[in-house]
């Protein structure tokens, strides 16, 4: 505290600074370091991070589990049908389900009711009414259901073909269909509505995440009033880029993790072979993550400039709410034309036109066509906001809105 | 110097800030003084470049102040805030590179000046852990740990405890020392009077006075105290003053006309002992009431 231990020059030091660390057009870094290193230490940020990071693997793990695993069921039979459970234990591995079967002799139909209700077996097999029979206690067993009605419908075609002197085979020639699509196929499609809906997801969440994350972090600035003291050093404008930026790699890489691990954990589950038809649109989704989110961290910015405390995010952020959610149900709800106008419209292009390249239906010049428009849509949202946000940054008396910002004399 | 030259801002209707014009010079303590709504804030504002100008010019060093100017300046806004959430020597770093320093001298700086303040040991706690008044000196630090070439202080005496009032107090003065012209706001006339070398007083937008605190207290009405033996009660007859307060042998007169005083002090020796004749300096205070009322 005392002065008088020191001397001035060590001390309080007038005069210039020793060394010129960057002119205020760097600016933009320093924040945006800023930003990351204090996601990167925050606590709360790390252990959701974690959290979901466990999620992604549990789901993984039980999925791989569970297709590594054999459902085992116990059926009764009685003498008479018994060469029927034999043909449902020998047809039960063949199925292609996983499932195991083992035979319960029973004396008779009472026998086989009382061992299904002391849970001795799981179902009972018995001939019925023009077929048979799969007695179980109170849910079906659809997965044994299926593979006996399989196995019986195989053994009684066989006896019944035996009878009429010809065979099976013979019996069921031409009778199959086979699913055939004009553009891409189905697999692929299927592929594309899961990968793509994976990918609406991962952007509605970063940009809700994330930009609660950008708002806050701007209206603290705004409501500890530090932000008088960081405009007198630097351009808002810097301001506003490094947190866009920093946000947006913190964000990008999170998802980058996500996806990684993700990806990694489907090459082990009986998925793999998804993997080589994601992994070339990936630089896509990429590409239109990175300027979807640049526009939608913009406005979150301007969200948080709007308020004056952290209460106040929760009204001028409304507006972009219903955005990020209109942009993640419009990547698997809108269908035909409607959704080939919306893979050029920003901000819906974002989730759409990555879904169309994923499904074969869009051509490369499409892609960035739209990659170019949601582009300059960024850049044109980056020009507005730093108006909003550089009006109405300084202005701690309540809540603004839009017009006002707009309008506010500097 | 640092020259504000007919400075003007409306908010709406109102002018909260009417052709002000002053010099902060070099080496000197410049003191800004008025009552709450007078117009330091937002003419401080104005200087830091936080707030648009209507009207008017802020000058350094002769030519249109510019925002590297603005950077390179110690800058104290009337609501303090830092990041409650950072640490200490972090957040003084951060700030200090936004204003240009490289990141080992900003560190060196930030260090020197917690342990001139007494925080040396607090540096890498958290904002929010520290007590107010600490939180204030670490606001005070990251005002100065750039080298400042001129300090905008808005009250930099609120909140502070007598010791950390004396250090705020050496600091200005080194700062000024060292040629660094310094503009502070205060609401405490007698920290003012006993610091500044020269005084801004506002009012209602306007600047009304200007000067060291003598020209100042010149302008103030000239008064003397007379202590006689017997009732002053005849001093209400004497032409060319005003009797301000009489109380048996002791009175208060005010100079209305140049020279009265003498009389006073001829005809008080002609009736008898003068225990006291003595001029009565005006406080600032008093100076402050009188032209703010004006």
């Amino acid at each position: 505290m005392s002065s008088t231990t020191t001397t001035p020059d060590r001390t309080g030091a007038p005069g210039p600074a020793t060394a010129d660390g960057g002119s205020a057009r760097s600016a933009w870094a320093l924040v945006a370091r800023r930003e990351i290193v204090v996601r990167l230490t925050d606590k709360a940020f790390l252990g959701g991070t974690a959290f979901t990071l466990v999620l992604i693997c549990g789901y993984l793990g039980w999925q791989v589990w569970d297709s590594s695993r054999t459902d085992s069921y116990t059926v009764a039979v009685t003498a008479a049908d018994r060469s029927m459970g034999d043909r449902l234990v020998q047809g039960a591995p063949e199925s292609g389900q996983d499932v195991e079967v083992a035979l319960d002799p029973v004396a008779d139909a009472d026998a086989a009711r009382a061992a299904v209700r002391a849970g001795d077996a799981d179902a009972w097999l018995h001939p019925g009414e023009g077929g048979w029979v799969l007695t179980t206690l109170d849910s079906e067993e659809d997965t044994l259901a299926g593979v006996t009605r399989e196995v019986v419908r195989s053994t009684v075609l066989e006896q019944q073909a035996t009878r009429l002197g010809t065979t099976a085979t013979a019996l069921e020639q031409g009778t199959t269909v086979t699913p055939q699509l004009l553009e891409g196929d189905a697999e692929q499609a299927q592929i594309a509505r899961a990968g793509s809906f994976v990918f609406a997801f991962l952007f509605y969440i970063a940009t809700l995440t994330f930009g609660y994350v950008i708002a806050n972090s701007v209206v603290e600035e705004k409501q500890s009033r530090i932000v008088e003291i960081i405009a007198t050093a630097i351009p808002v404008r810097q301001l506003l880029a490094g947190k866009v930026v920093g946000t947006s790699v913190i964000a990008i890489l999170q998802m980058l993790l996500y996806a990684a691990v993700g990806l990694v954990g489907l090459s082990f589950t009986p998925y793999s072979d998804v993997l080589g038809a994601v992994s070339g649109p990936v630089a896509w989704f990429l590409a239109f993550f990175v300027g979807g989110f640049v526009a939608l961290a913009a406005l979150w910015a301007v969200a948080g400039a709007l308020a004056s405390r952290a209460e106040d995010v929760q009204s001028t952020g409304t507006p972009l709410i219903m955005i990020v959610l209109g942009v993640f149900f419009a990547g698997f709800l809108v269908d035909g034309p409607a959704r080939v106008v919306l893979s050029f419209v920003p901000p819906f292009s974002t989730v759409v036109m990555p879904a169309r390249v994923l499904e074969g239906t869009a051509t490369w010049w499409q892609a960035v066509l739209a990659l170019v428009l949601l582009l300059a849509a960024a850049g044109l949202v980056l020009y507005v906001a730093e108006r909003l946000y550089r009006r109405s940054l300084l202005q701690t008396g309540g809540r603004l809105s839009i017009r006002q910002a707009w309008s506010t004399p500097e | 110097m640092l020259e504000i030259e007919g400075l003007t801002r409306r908010f709406g209707d109102t002018t909260a800030v009417d052709d002000v014009s002053f010099e902060v010079r070099e080496g000197m303590l410049t003191g800004f003084v008025g009552g709450n709504g007078a117009g330091k804030t937002t003419t401080m504002r104005m200087v830091m470049g936080v707030l648009g100008i209507d009207a008017g010019e802020v000058r350094w060093a002769g030519r249109p102040v510019t925002p590297q100017d603005q950077r390179r300046f110690g800058y104290m806004p009337e609501e303090r805030g830092l990041y409650p959430k950072q640490r200490v020597l972090d957040q003084l770093v951060y700030l200090a590179r936004l204003r240009g320093m490289a990141d080992a001298s900003a560190r060196e700086a930030a260090e020197r000046h917690l342990e001139r303040f007494g925080l040396a040991d607090r540096a890498t706690e958290r904002l929010q852990a520290l007590s107010l008044g600490n939180q204030q000196r670490v606001q005070i630090v990251a005002a100065l740990l750039h080298g400042p070439t001129a300090l905008v202080l808005d009250e930099p005496f609120s909140g502070l405890d007598p010791v950390a009032v004396d250090a705020m107090a050496d600091v200005l003065r080194e700062h000024a020392a060292a040629g660094v012209p310094v503009l502070f706001s205060s609401h405490q006339l007698d920290l003012v009077e006993r610091l500044c070398d020269r005084l801004v007083i506002l009012a209602a937008g306007r600047v009304v006075a200007v000067g060291d605190a003598d020209e100042l207290r010149a302008r103030g009405p000239l008064r003397y105290r007379v202590v006689l033996d017997a009732d002053t009660g005849w001093l209400r007859d004497v032409r060319g003053v005003h009797v301000v307060d009489v109380d048996g042998p002791t009175a208060l007169v005010e100079v209305v006309d140049d020279g009265a005083e003498q009389v006073v002090l001829r005809e008080a020796a002609a009736r008898g002992t003068v225990r006291e004749f003595t001029p009565v300096r005006p406080a600032l205070a008093d100076i402050y009431r009188e032209v703010a009322a004006r």
